[in-house]
């Protein structure tokens, strides 16, 4: 057996390789590949979540925005330059004829490694985790921050609905989630059974409501809109039913909002007071 | 080689027709008789004295689940041996050749069978059945989302089959390699004659046969609601379908667990002479690496699904908040096991991907060392990284940050594995075999996977694409398009020597194309249902995810068909295909250096290596792995007996 394993080894290319103009060399192609393919991947990057994302209607929503298409941008030209040596490799090292033959290609160039190669991949990909986990941070920090004068709601999960109360505003109890525009909201989210996920889509944030704890999220109003609560924690039976509807309107909107549906229970100040943004 | 000259194979030997003893007279049809008359009498029993308690029908079901596994481990003969030894008798070596099938021809595929070979296509086998059925079950699922309010199987049919589709592919993805071929390949690979342990080994994969009844029994005890993730307190409430599914997967840890030791001893203390762990093939090195990853990650699925039944069936309240416990609790152990487990699917397969690359490219695999040092950075990170899971849970607020560092650092050696494959691939002479067409494929998805993963890694991303449909997406790129299609890959090219035949490569490329596009067109639309805000497991959605939808599911059927095709292929190629000769690839490594089909125990002569197995385009005396010279000697023969009895 090992005498049909005698090498053969490929002719050597015509013109050798480091003598070759740039561009036609196999570096110089593949240059120009990666080039193009980070260009189409930038631009994916900023296509598909501007226009595959609903309208978000939070800071945190538009942070979500912000952070796909950096990520996309940094990821890129590395996806591109995988895909430019494999689509190379396939273009030009494929040896025709072999396709459908039982005898291998003559053997390639003995290459087992470049340890400088090894180490500058190590680097980029160090430096790209680097910028992901400083901008990750950044963001958590911020999402993080306390604001004073922030809207208190507190979210109640069960089999299959969402109840919303406004603690500030003699817990009124609703099954559609009103907000004030440009006011920090703060969740405190539980369950009365199993674990369901509060996400409110457009507002780019979510925190599971557990049973007999309650977390916190909070968000940051800064566009009017509607948006929808989902539940994104398989809660049972009508998990898909789960949802709640929500928008973000005016401050006086918001008050007036308040008056129609807790008149009763309210006063003046009141309303005043957790309808205010100042 | 030797192929045709070899005069006394084990296979011809004649054994008395006393040897085996009982074993014998068992095999599968004894086992399902075990299996089903224990489960029945652990049903009676359980019935008459358990079932008035509070927790009745979980400890009837609990039990007779348990008495259904341990019936057919006892009927087909898995613990004959070991209750002997207690006894005091020990096997001869005529049994252990009847164990190890000798002289039963296709019948020993169908027993208790220690030949490392036979389990290896027992477990082929498997995995080709449990991927039939989860796939199966995600027709029905996409079937279901084709319309917003579709009334084909209804909201408790569809979770319930949500449950298994999951727990069905996991379960196939974990042995999909490791099964097959750290079975069939690794011993030979490495230079062994069989595994270290065969009887554990056939231990091994009776116990995944037995897993799997369970795991459909819960169609008919009510379904298990709560996903494969069976998050607490609704797994808890969920019906009795949960007991069933907590038995599936205690059965089939304790398979993971000891075909993983198997596999880590087989090539710690087997190898050939000259085998060093330098020249180790990569498959070996992911294997063992996978394995060992195992070993850490199912223990904890076994506590926590011991603390489960515990839960359920004589409350025990770990997992219900209402009574003390921490549902966070459960998400814990759960992903301290799920986070290493998506490692333990991916390594070996990705590790024989590489196999496949350097013979295809004629060309040493690139940077090897590092890439063996890439696997094992990334199982230990990969301990490190499970609360990214739970990231929007609100377990620990103040530990996003850190779990988003090890998470995104893990990037780094995943990047290595890349750098390989491209490194192969330079300049090398391509060989567009079909093997090949799935090692690219595998590059081309597994980009996609790692770069939307890392959206999912970052905190503020991941709050809004958690439990939506992105992350389905995301991780069917990486489990489908990255790990399966390298298992593929790695089938293609194996299956001349498990097979002894040629694979149609016509049709398998027809398959290929299907399954290519297929997978691009479904993940996509996912991603796209993903990006709008479609949250998972959901029976019924608002029709403004409608055309996403729509285009996952003809995507996924294109998918489906493709897999289809791939079966008839392999059937029709297994059946009629041309017979391959020993090394058709014309590799390197040992296993090609034995005839087809395998002899028992392998080697007519002992090998000796003397380089690694990739001295592609290098000098001659580096390229023989297995020693040439010496005068073949018939394995059993008596110069070279079998060895002791195991």
């Amino acid at each position: 057996m090992s005498s049909d394993l005698a090498v053969k080894t490929r002719e050597p290319d015509p013109l050798p390789p480091e003598k070759a103009p740039f561009f036609s060399r196999p570096s110089g192609k593949i240059f120009l590949i990666w080039l193009a393919m980070t260009v189409v991947g930038v631009l994916i990057g900023f296509y598909a979540p501007h226009h595959l994302l609903p309208t978000m209607l939070s800071v945190e929503g538009r942070a979500v925005w912000a952070t796909v298409v950096l990520l996309t941008v940094l990821a890129a030209p590395v996806a591109a330059f995988v895909y430019g040596v494999g689509f190379y490799s396939l273009v030009a090292w494929r040896q025709r004829g072999y396709g459908q033959s039982d005898e291998p290609p003559p053997d390639g160039p003995p290459l087992r490694g470049n340890s400088g190669l090894t180490i500058l991949w190590l680097v980029v990909s160090g430096v790209l985790v680097v910028v992901m986990l400083v901008w990750g941070l950044a963001e958590l920090a911020s999402e993080n921050a306390t604001h004073p004068n922030s809207l208190q709601v507190d979210v109640t999960g069960q089999q299959w609905l969402w109840t919303f109360s406004y603690p500030g505003a003699g817990n009124l109890e609703t099954r559609s989630l009103v907000l004030p525009d440009n006011r920090t909201i703060v969740f405190h989210v539980t369950s009365e059974d199993v674990t369901h996920g509060f996400w409110p889509v457009e507002l780019g944030v979510q925190v599971d409501a557990n049973p007999n704890v309650v977390t916190t999220i909070q968000a940051t109003t800064n566009k009017l809109g509607a948006f929808t609560v989902r539940c994104s924690q398989l809660c049972g039976l009508y998990h898909s039913f789960m949802y709640a509807s929500g928008a973000v309107v005016t401050p006086q909107a918001f008050a007036v909002w308040l008056h129609a549906h807790g008149a009763s229970a309210l006063t003046a100040s009141d309303v005043a007071r957790v309808s205010s943004s100042s | 080689m030797t192929t045709a000259a070899a005069p006394a194979l084990l296979e011809d030997t004649q054994l008395s027709s006393r040897a085996g003893g009982l074993y014998r007279h068992q095999n599968i049809v004894t086992g399902l008789i075990g299996g089903i008359g224990l489960g029945a009498i652990g049903w009676a029993l359980s019935h008459q004295f358990l079932q008035g308690s509070n927790w009745g029908t979980d400890m009837v079901v609990t039990v007779t689940m348990a008495g259904w596994v341990i019936g057919l481990l006892l009927g087909i003969g898995a613990f004959n041996a070991p209750v002997l030894w207690m006894l005091g008798h020990d096997q001869t070596h005529e049994d252990e050749l009847y164990l190890a099938g000798v002289g039963q021809g296709p019948r020993r595929y169908w027993k208790f069978c220690t030949d490392h070979k036979v389990v290896g296509v027992q477990y082929l086998i498997a995995v080709f059945t449990i991927f039939g059925v989860g796939g199966t079950l995600a027709m029905m699922i996409r079937t279901q989302l084709v319309s917003a309010h579709s009334s084909f199987l209804g909201a408790n049919a569809y979770n319930a089959i949500v449950s298994v589709h999951g727990m069905a592919m996991i379960v196939a993805t974990i042995i999909m390699v490791t099964g097959p071929f750290g079975n069939f390949i690794v011993p030979i690979m490495v230079g062994a004659k069989d595994m270290a342990f065969p009887r554990l080994n056939a231990l091994s994969f009776w116990l995944l046969f037995a897993a799997v009844p369970p795991l459909l029994a819960t169609f008919v005890l009510g379904g298990v609601d709560a996903g494969w993730t069976t998050y607490a307190p609704l797994s808890v409430q969920a019906p009795p379908a949960m007991d069933a599914f907590a038995i599936t997967i205690l059965t089939f840890a304790v398979s993971v667990t000891l075909s993983g030791i198997n596999i880590i001893v087989t090539v710690l203390t087997m190898r050939a002479e000259g085998m060093t762990l330098n020249r180790l093939p990569i498959f070996t090195w992911g294997a063992v690496i996978g394995s060992a990853l195992g070993l850490y990650a199912m223990p904890a699925f076994m506590v926590g699904m011991v603390m489960m039944i515990t839960d359920r069936v004589s409350g025990t309240s770990f997992f219900v908040a209402a009574v003390g416990g921490s549902g966070w609790l459960w998400e814990n152990i759960f992903w301290i096991m799920g986070h290493p487990e998506v490692y333990v699917i991916l390594i070996p397969p990705v590790a024989a991907m590489l196999e496949v690359v350097s013979t295809f490219a004629r060309k040493p695999i690139f940077a090897y060392k590092v890439t063996v040092g890439a696997f094992i950075a990334i199982i230990a990170l990969s301990i490190m990284v499970w609360a990214h899971h739970m990231f929007t849970t609100g377990w620990a607020p103040d530990l996003n940050g850190p779990f988003m560092l090890t998470t995104e650092l893990i990037s780094i050696p995943t990047g290595i594995i890349f750098l390989c494959v491209i490194g192969t691939l330079w300049r090398g002479s391509i060989w567009t075999r079909l093997p090949m067409y799935w090692a690219y494929l595998f590059l081309w998805n597994f980009i996609i996977g790692g770069v939307t993963g890392i959206y999912l890694s970052d905190v503020p991303a991941d709050n809004y694409f958690h439990g939506d449909m992105f992350v389905t997406a995301h991780f069917h790129y990486t489990l489908l398009g990255g790990a399966m299609i390298a298992a593929v890959a790695a089938f293609c090219y194996w299956f001349p020597k498990v097979s002894g035949r040629m694979l149609n490569e016509r049709i398998g490329k027809v398959a290929f194309w299907m399954v290519a596009i297929g997978i691009q067109i479904t993940y996509f639309g996912m991603f796209w249902e993903g990006f709008e805000g479609m949250p998972r497991r959901v029976a019924y959605y608002d029709p403004i995810f409608l055309h996403a939808n729509q285009m996952a599911t003809v995507g996924a059927y294109l998918l489906m068909a493709g897999f289809v095709v791939l079966l008839y292929a392999i059937i029709h190629s297994w059946v009629h295909g041309r017979p391959a000769p020993a090394n058709p690839w014309h590799a390197k490594s040992l296993e090609w250096m034995v005839p087809t089909p395998v002899p028992l125990e392998n080697f007519l002569v002992e090998p000796v290596v003397t380089a690694d197995p990739y001295g592609y385009g290098e000098p001659e005396p580096a390229a023989p792995a297995a020693e040439p010279e010496r005068e073949p000697v018939p394995v059993g023969s008596a110069e070279t007996t079998a060895g002791e009895p195991v």
